[in-house]
């Protein structure tokens, strides 16, 4: 049996409990009495997929389907692997421990363009050819979903089919007719092509890009008269109504967010030009609060859990969130629990909700202002004033606060030295702030942390036409900002790799051609691209240049509005001409109000058949 | 100062749950207790946490009948009550078989009993017996232990092997051993499956761990 092969190799491995299942919570059934096994695929390691809200929903979504049997799978760490290989293991589901090549469906969710070696190493562990056409049989189907999904196209040759937008109905409505074809005896392409007709599904053998000489895209035509020549995404209309679950499979080794998580609302009103999840889960939806609470209650009590968190994009933008957080902490006090508020906007940072995170738990303070001058911020649309970070810091101080951690992006458009200077200034203000505060926690030094990431132009944002800096400019920003920095003790900084973020350039706006180069790369020994000590930067080069392909022409070339995208044929409902406007006011660095203040006319609200907000 | 009461429990771990590492296990432990509802003691100070002490740790991969968990409550109930309360959230593998008022202290914990398991698809489980026998001959087993102070020490362990029994079992060789376990001298189980991949010659030798007793320096039962 594959469990005892398994066993007797996993005390030479580092955590051996993220491979043998078996936890809290995790779902059991016998495989003789189900219609459909899924494979729920998280290509990185346990710890972090472990982490992921999403793979709970739709875990737990599945299972309550009593003919639906969906298990785990994560990516094996690089010691296990090599025994799994050596020993002729394939990948197996947690819950089961059988080879995942006999399931079903094998659905990877897609949170992030630097794993996209890893789904190829995982169904190469499956023993499954990783691409699409090479795999005939009916089952299983290789399907994928999340954010990376709404430019699918440079992984569109290892997948049968994707699903844009939320899962929550779509996949159930997939999976029925998988169960009913399959009785019927169909066939692989028999079941894409019915499949093709529900509304957020994708199957991109059924397109035909052809490109201009330049290597622009030309055309996206459907070859299959099931397919329409655009793809909608799915949205969930109401949050109160929708499935949560009220258990979470609980592990025992740690993991990244190792926690309750309660999702209090979905979409963000803020629209940060540089923020693709700004845009591509719009609309708001908001939970309410009692909802809220019954979710936090249920799942603390079934898992155990000594910490709940509060998810969304924007959790301070809740219209209920000051009687929210008085209800739950009334609740986690109660019950010696803690209450973390991640993603807390500094322009709500009122007093009371200072309090309210004070009672819980004192750890650092991070803000993000993402850029260094007031000008540059009206560009991005970040609407943050200094003097908002100025009060929240003060409040910070008053409260006890000794550290304060900054995100900034480098890179972006418009972006000039000044700017970069800007950030060093704006540090150097909170340092005085912090000196001349008469409340502050005395005998402590304040300790400001900057860390700097490379803008990556993603689609469906404003700045998807805007070229990625090259790395020569972004070593140049580099400088300045050390430069502006040195000698201010109080301040440390630090920046993501250049060449981290030009390949996560390439893969977010990366058209179909891109698949052989992730092919090649992969074939060539990539995988962890997101982990510094796997990465390898040139191989990756080397599958560029093997497939005549230009990672500056994906990355740093600025796009004209009429360019036509890979990913124009798929409609997340905001529109090409609102993005385009957009595009031009950022350039005139004005801003546009909140969706809650003012309608901007992104065309989300086509989904939803009137105004988003009362 | 609230008052309240020491319960030891004694539970088994076995099945998928041998991988649990001590820090994972003491983390799940924690939250079980709290999904019981038992009205367990927690820790005073800024984050209160549950109050859980295990006297004798236990080797990765290996199996237990016999383990100790202290934990104390804040108001007393049956004991029963308290065994149905956890074993109802537990996770497949762990399972108390008992709670009782503790009688030994920690310091007292001498020896582990342990059962080991030898197979090997190449020798017949009567050789690998006598490989075993052998080992038992030589004048010294020299084995690697892990220090605080000297980190890896190379240590006799010759004079710490107490050899309870020796059969034959299903396919396999079933040795009942103890070594000395606690504060004093401690010698992992780990440290015994060594030395006999050392000295048995055994290329396939494959071993079953399972701890049996937790023993006070008189032989009698810890509890």
């Amino acid at each position: 049996m594959l469990k005892d092969k398994i066993e007797k190799l996993l005390l030479n491995v580092k955590t051996p409990a993220r491979y043998i299942g078996g936890e809290l919570n995790s779902v059991v059934k016998d495989k003789n009495k189900v219609d459909m096994r899924f494979a729920f695929c998280f290509p990185d390691t346990y710890e972090i997929g472990m982490s992921h809200l999403g793979m709970k929903i739709l875990y737990s979504l599945t299972n309550e389907r009593e003919n639906f049997w969906c298990e785990r799978v994560f990516a094996p760490d690089v010691d296990f692997e090599k025994l799994m290989r050596e020993n002729d293991i394939p990948i197996y589901g947690l819950e089961s421990l059988e080879p995942i090549k006999d399931f079903d469906f094998i659905g990877f969710t897609i949170q992030y363009e630097m794993c996209y070696t890893n789904i190829l190493n995982m169904l190469d562990l499956a023993g499954l050819p990783v691409k699409a056409k090479d795999r005939t049989a009916l089952s299983p189907i290789v399907i994928g979903g999340g954010p990376c999904v709404c430019n699918p196209e440079p992984i569109a040759e290892f997948f049968d089919m994707f699903i844009l937008g939320e899962g929550e109905e779509v996949n159930l409505e997939v999976y029925d007719l998988y169960v009913e074809m399959k009785k019927k005896g169909a066939s692989k392409t028999e079941f894409l092509e019915a499949a093709a007709k529900i509304e957020g599904v994708y199957v991109p053998a059924f397109y035909d890009v052809t490109y201009e000489d330049d290597g622009r895209v030309k055309s996206f035509t459907p070859n299959n008269s099931n397919a329409s020549p655009t793809i909608k995404k799915r949205i969930i209309k109401d949050m109160s109504k929708v499935y949560y679950p009220d258990k979470f499979v609980v592990p025992y080794c740690e993991i990244v967010h190792d926690r309750a998580i309660v999702e209090v609302l979905r979409g963000c009103i803020r629209g940060c030009r540089f923020c693709q999840a700004g845009y591509i889960y719009r609309p708001l939806r908001e939970k309410n609060t009692g909802v809220i609470c019954n979710e936090t209650k249920s799942l603390c009590e079934s898992t155990g859990y000594e910490e709940v968190s509060l998810s969304s994009l924007s959790t301070s933008d809740h219209s209920d969130i000051e009687n929210m957080l008085v209800k739950l902490s009334n609740y986690t006090e109660e019950e010696k629990i803690n209450l973390s508020l991640p993603s807390m906007r500094i322009d709500r940072f009122s007093k009371e909700l200072m309090d309210q995170i004070q009672k819980v738990r004192k750890s650092g303070l991070t803000f993000a202002p993402e850029a260094g001058t007031q000008r540059l911020r009206d560009v991005i649309n970040k609407n943050i004033t200094e003097d908002e970070i100025f009060r929240a810091c003060k409040l910070a101080f008053d409260g006890g606060y000794t550290a304060v951690k900054l995100y900034f992006m480098l890179g972006l458009p418009t972006e000039t030295d000044d700017d970069i200077r800007g950030i060093a200034e704006l540090a150097k203000k909170i340092c005085d702030l912090f000196y001349q505060n008469p409340n502050r926690l005395r005998g402590r030094h304040i300790q400001i942390s900057i860390s700097c990431a490379t803008f990556v132009p993603k689609p469906f944002t404003p700045f998807e036409f805007e070229p990625q800096a090259t790395e020569e400019e972004i070593k140049h920003k580099q400088e300045v900002l050390l430069d502006a920095t040195r000698g201010n003790r109080n301040v440390n900084v630090s920046w993501s790799k250049y060449r981290v973020s030009v390949l996560e350039a390439v893969l977010a706006r990366g058209d179909r051609r891109v698949s052989s180069v992730i092919y090649d790369a992969w074939k060539s020994g990539c995988k962890f691209d997101s982990w510094d000590e796997y990465y390898n930067y040139n191989a990756w080069c080397d599958a560029f240049e093997k497939n005549g392909l230009d990672m500056n022409f994906y990355a740093c070339r600025k796009r004209e509005y009429d360019e036509v995208f890979p990913w124009d044929c798929f409609d997340y409902y905001v529109t090409k001409q609102f993005l385009i406007r957009e595009n031009k006011t950022a350039h005139e660095a004005v801003t546009t109000p909140n969706c809650r203040e003012k309608c901007a006319g992104c065309g989300v609200n086509r989904c939803i058949g009137g105004p988003c907000f009362d | 100062m609230t008052e309240k009461y020491e319960v030891r429990g004694v539970f088994e771990k076995k099945g998928r749950a041998v991988f649990i590492s001590h820090l994972d296990l003491f983390r799940t432990m924690q939250r079980a207790m709290k999904r019981s509802g038992l009205p367990v003691w927690y820790s005073e100070g800024f984050n209160p946490r549950i109050y859980l002490n295990f006297p004798l740790a236990l080797a990765l991969g290996v199996e237990s009948g016999c383990e100790i968990m202290d934990f104390e409550v804040v108001r007393q109930m049956p004991y029963d009550e308290m065994l149905d309360a956890i074993n109802k959230v537990l996770p497949d593998g762990i399972h108390f078989v008992s709670m009782s008022a503790p009688i030994s202290k920690n310091k007292e914990i001498a020896f582990s009993e342990y059962e080991f398991r030898l197979s090997s698809e190449t020798l017949s489980p009567e050789e690998v017996s006598a490989r075993f026998d052998k080992m038992m001959s030589l004048e010294k087993i020299e084995a690697e232990k892990h220090s605080k102070k000297k980190g890896m020490i190379l240590i006799d362990i010759k004079p710490n092997i107490n050899v309870i029994s020796k059969e034959i079992g299903d396919n396999c060789a079933v040795l009942t051993v103890q070594l000395p376990a606690g504060q004093e001298l401690n010698i992992n189980s780990n440290v015994f499956i060594e030395a006999l991949q050392k000295y048995c010659g055994i290329d396939d030798l494959n071993i079953s761990t399972k701890r049996t007793k937790i023993l006070k320096n008189d032989g009698e039962l810890f509890v």
